[in-house]
C-alpha cells in the first residue's frame, strides 16, 4: 500500500528535482508541451464546431427543411443541379396548399447581393428575402426587437421590412433601427422589426439580409427568373419522416418527375449541416492526431530519457531510502510521479500558451466568434488526465529500473 | 538468558565476479542478545560490511540461517524486508548518507515517511530526536552545512527516530577526527546506557575500546569472540 505522506514526498522531491534543472527539465517537456498544445487547440476547434453546430440547428430548427433547387451540402452532380429547372412560385404554392402534415409550409424569394442604402451610407452584399407573414413562425423569423410584417400588410404588398441582424448592427449600432427607412432595389423602406442574431461561421449571410413581403419582392425584383425555396417546419422532430415522405412525393407529382428516376429538387435539412461539420470533424483529427501522436513519441523519449538520467544520478538516493525501509513500491512511485510532475509541468507550460494564442486568434479573427476566446475547462482536465498518462508512459520503466536496484549496490554507488 | 535478537547460524556470503567466487563471509555463527553493545572488528576486506549488511536485512546470505526476533529472515519477502529495516533497525554510515538537497529535520523524517506517520507527528519526532543529539539549532541546515561530526549526529538521530531494537553502526567515526568520534561514541554510549542493542563496525582498537563485546573477523570467519573486560566508559577529550 502506498501511504499519502509517501506521495506528498514524492511530489516534494520531483518539484525540487524540476527547480534544480529549470532548463533541463523545460526541453525534456518540450514534446510534451507541444504534444499538449495540439490536444487543447484540436478540442478547441472541435468544441467550437459543435458550438456552431449546435446554434445553427438551433437557427434553422431541428425540425424545419427547405425544399430548394440547389442542395446545401453540394457533392452532388454539379452539372446535373445546374439543368434543373427552377422552382416556380405557382409550384410553391400549389406545394404549400396541398402540404398536410407539416405545422408551416411557405414559400420564399431571394435576391442575392443587392445593395441597401440609408442616408446615403450603401451596404454591398445584402440578400433580400420575401416571405409571406408566416414566416414568423419559422425559427428564422424570431424578432430581436419591433416585429414582424401582419398579413394585411403582406397581401397589400407594403414598403415595410425586417432587419437581419448583422444589417441592423451595421446600419444602427445605437439599436435605434425601428422607424427608419432604407431603400432596397430603390425603394424606400420603413423598418419594422430586427431578426435576433443567427449567424455562426458556417452562416454568416444570414444575418446579411432583409425580409419583406413577398408581394412586395415580386414587385420590384418581378416573379419568373428564380427559383423560389420551400420552408417546411414539420412541427416536431419526431414527425420528421412523414413530413419529408410527403413533402417528395407531392414535390415530385407537382413537377411531374416519373416514378423511379431521381428528384429534380433537393430537402436540405440540418442533417446536412451535421455531415459538414463531420467532415471537418475528420479533416481536424486526421491532422491533428498525427501530429499529437508524434509530438507525445517525442516527448515520451525525451522524458524516459532524463528519467534514466535521475535515476543514475540518484542511485546513491535510492539505497539510502531503501536503507531507511522505503519499499521497491515506494521508489517506484517516487519515479512515477517525478515523471507525471515533468509532464503536467508540460501541460501547464501548453495550457499558458494555448490560452495566449487562443485570446489573441479570437481577438484578430473576427470569423471565429463561434470559437471560444478562452481554453474550455473540460480540456483543461482532458490536458492534465493525458499529460499524466503520458508521464507514467514515460517513467514506467525508469522507475522499474529504480524499484529494483539492490540497496547495498546503490549505497555503494559513488556518482 | 534471554531470547536473542539475532541468530545466524553458518552463514556464508559469496559473490560471483567474472567467473570465480569471492567468499565474502565463509561460516559464521552469532547470537546477539538485547542490549548488547557489540564491536565488530577485523582487517581490510575481512567481511564486516558485508556481516552488517546481512545482519541490517540490506542483504540476504547465499546460505545459513538467520533468524530475526525469532522470524526467519530467508522466507521474508523485500517488502518485508524493507519493513524490518524500518521499524527494527538504525543504520549508521561511514560515509553518513543524508540527502544532499533535504534539510536535517527532512532526513531525519524519511524512515518516518516510510512507517505511515503522519505529518505533524513526523515533525514533532523529528524535533526531539535532533535535540537529543544536541543539534536542536540546526534543524534547517543541509548537510553541506554541517560539520561532519554534526552530519553523523544527523544521521544518528535519524537511526534513532523510528525506536529500533538496534543500532547499526558500520565505521561511524571512519571519516571523522579524533575528538568528534568521541563525541559519537558517547551518542553510543549513552543509547546503550538507555537499553538499545548497538553493534559497531570498526578496526580501530581506540573504538572497539568502548563495547562490551567484541568479535574479531578474519577471512570471512570468526576468529574470536571475546568479553571486554574493562570497557572505557569516560571520554576525556584530547
Ligand atoms: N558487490 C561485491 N561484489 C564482489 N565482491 C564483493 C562485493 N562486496 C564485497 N565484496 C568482497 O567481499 C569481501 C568483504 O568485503 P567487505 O566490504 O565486507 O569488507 P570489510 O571488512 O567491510 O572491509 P573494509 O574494512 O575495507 O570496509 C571483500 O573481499 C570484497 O572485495
Ligand atoms: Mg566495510
Amino acid at each position: 500500500m502506498i501511504r499519502i505522506g509517501e506521495i506528498q514526498e514524492s511530489i516534494r522531491i520531483a518539484f525540487e528535482g524540476l527547480q534544480a534543472n529549470k532548463l533541463r527539465s523545460f526541453l525534456t517537456t518540450l514534446g510534451v508541451v507541444i504534444g499538449i498544445t495540439f490536444v487543447i487547440l484540436m478540442g478547441w476547434f472541435l468544441n467550437g464546431l459543435d458550438t456552431a453546430l449546435e446554434s445553427t440547428v438551433n437557427l434553422l430548427g431541428t425540425d424545419v427543411m427547405y425544399i430548394d433547387k440547389w442542395s446545401w451540402s453540394g457533392g452532388q452532380n454539379w452539372r446535373k443541379t445546374m439543368q434543373r429547372k427552377n422552382i416556380t412560385y405557382q409550384q410553391a404554392m400549389e406545394f404549400c396548399n396541398s402540404m398536410k402534415t407539416a405545422e408551416v409550409s411557405l414559400p420564399e424569394a431571394h435576391k442575392w447581393g443587392t445593395t441597401v442604402k440609408e442616408r446615403g451610407r450603401t451596404i454591398t452584399g445584402i440578400s433580400v428575402i420575401g416571405v409571406p407573414y408566416s414566416y414568423s413562425q419559422l425559427p428564422a423569423g424570431t424578432i430581436l426587437y419591433g416585429r414582424f410584417f401582419s398579413q394585411f400588410e403582406d397581401e397589400y404588398s407594403t414598403n415595410v421590412t425586417v432587419l437581419g441582424y448583422g444589417v441592423a448592427k451595421a446600419l444602427f449600432p445605437e439599436g435605434d433601427a425601428i422607424g427608419r427607412t432604407i431603400k432596397i432595389g430603390g425603394r424606400t423602406f420603413e423598418i419594422i422589426g430586427v431578426i435576433i442574431k443567427r449567424g455562426t461561421m458556417m452562416m454568416d449571410f444570414v444575418d446579411n439580409q432583409v425580409i419583406i413581403p413577398i408581394s412586395t419582392f415580386f414587385g420590384i425584383y418581378g416573379m419568373t427568373g428564380r427559383s423560389i425555396s420551400v420552408a417546411v417546419k414539420a412541427g416536431s422532430a419526431e414527425k420528421l419522416d412523414e413530413v419529408r415522405a410527403e413533402s417528395t412525393g407531392l414535390m415530385r407529382s407537382i413537377r411531374n418527375v416519373p416514378p423511379g428516376e431521381e428528384e429534380d429538387f433537393s430537402i436540405n435539412e440540418t442533417e446536412t449541416f451535421k455531415e459538414q461539420v463531420e467532415t471537418l470533424r475528420l479533416a481536424t483529427w486526421g491532422i491533428g492526431i498525427g501530429l499529437t501522436l508524434l509530438s507525445f513519441i517525442v516527448g515520451i523519449i525525451g522524458i524516459m530519457n532524463i528519467m534514466f538520467v535521475s535515476v543514475t544520478e540518484r542511485t546513491k538516493e535510492i539505497g539510502i531510502r531503501k536503507s531507511l525501509g522505503a519499499k521497491s513500491s515506494s521508489i517506484l512511485t517516487q519515479f512515477l510521479v517525478e515523471s507525471a510532475s515533468l509532464c503536467l509541468v508540460g501541460a501547464l507550460i501548453a495550457f499558458t500558451f494555448c490560452s495566449v494564442v487562443i485570446a489573441v486568434a479570437v481577438h484578430l479573427v473576427p470569423e471565429a466568434d463561434f470559437l471560444t476566446p478562452y481554453v474550455p475547462p473540460q480540456l483543461i482536465l482532458i490536458a492534465a488526465i493525458v499529460s499524466i498518462i503520458v508521464g507514467i508512459l514515460a517513467g514506467i520503466v525508469p522507475a522499474m529500473r529504480a524499484s529494483a536496484l539492490d540497496p547495498v549496490e546503490a549505497l555503494r554507488y559513488e556518482s | 538468558m534471554s531470547t536473542p535478537l539475532i541468530h545466524i547460524e553458518h552463514i556464508a556470503r559469496t559473490y560471483e565476479m567474472g567467473g570465480e567466487t569471492v567468499h565474502a563471509l565463509r561460516d559464521v555463527s552469532l547470537d546477539i542478545h538485547p542490549n548488547e553493545y557489540v564491536a565488530l572488528m577485523g582487517p581490510s576486506g575481512s567481511g564486516k560490511s558485508t556481516l552488517m549488511n546481512i545482519l541490517g536485512c540490506l542483504d540476504t546470505p547465499s546460505s545459513g540461517v538467520y533468524t530475526f526476533k525469532g522470524l526467519d529472515v530467508n522466507e521474508m519477502t523485500d517488502d518485508d524486508l524493507a519493513e524490518i529495516r524500518n521499524k527494527e533497525i538504525g543504520f549508521v554510515f561511514q560515509t553518513f548518507n543524508l540527502l544532499p538537497r533535504a534539510t536535517a529535520l527532512k532526513n531525519i523524517e524519511l524512515p518516518l515517511i516510510y512507517s505511515g506517520v503522519s505529518s505533524e507527528e513526523r515533525k514533532e519526532r523529528a524535533i526531539k530526536a535532533l535535540e537529543d543529539v544536541g543539534l536542536g539549532d540546526r534543524m534547517l541546515h543541509r548537510p553541506n552545512e554541517l560539520s561532519g561530526g554534526q552530519r553523523q549526529r544527523v544521521a544518528a538521530a535519524r537511526a534513532l527516530v523510528t525506536k529500533p531494537s538496534i543500532i547499526l553502526a558500520d565505521e561511524p567515526t571512519g571519516n571523522l577526527d579524533t575528538k568528534t568520534g568521541i563525541e559519537i561514541m558517547k551518542l553510543f554510549q549513552d543509547l546503550w546506557s538507555k537499553g538499545n542493542t548497538v553493534i559497531l563496525v570498526t578496526h580501530e582498537e581506540d573504538i572497539a575500546r568502548h563495547a562490551r563485546r567484541i568479535i574479531r573477523i578474519r577471512d570471512g570467519k570468526v576468529e574470536s569472540d571475546t568479553i571486554n573486560p574493562n570497557p572505557v566508559t569516560k571520554f576525556e577529550l584530547p
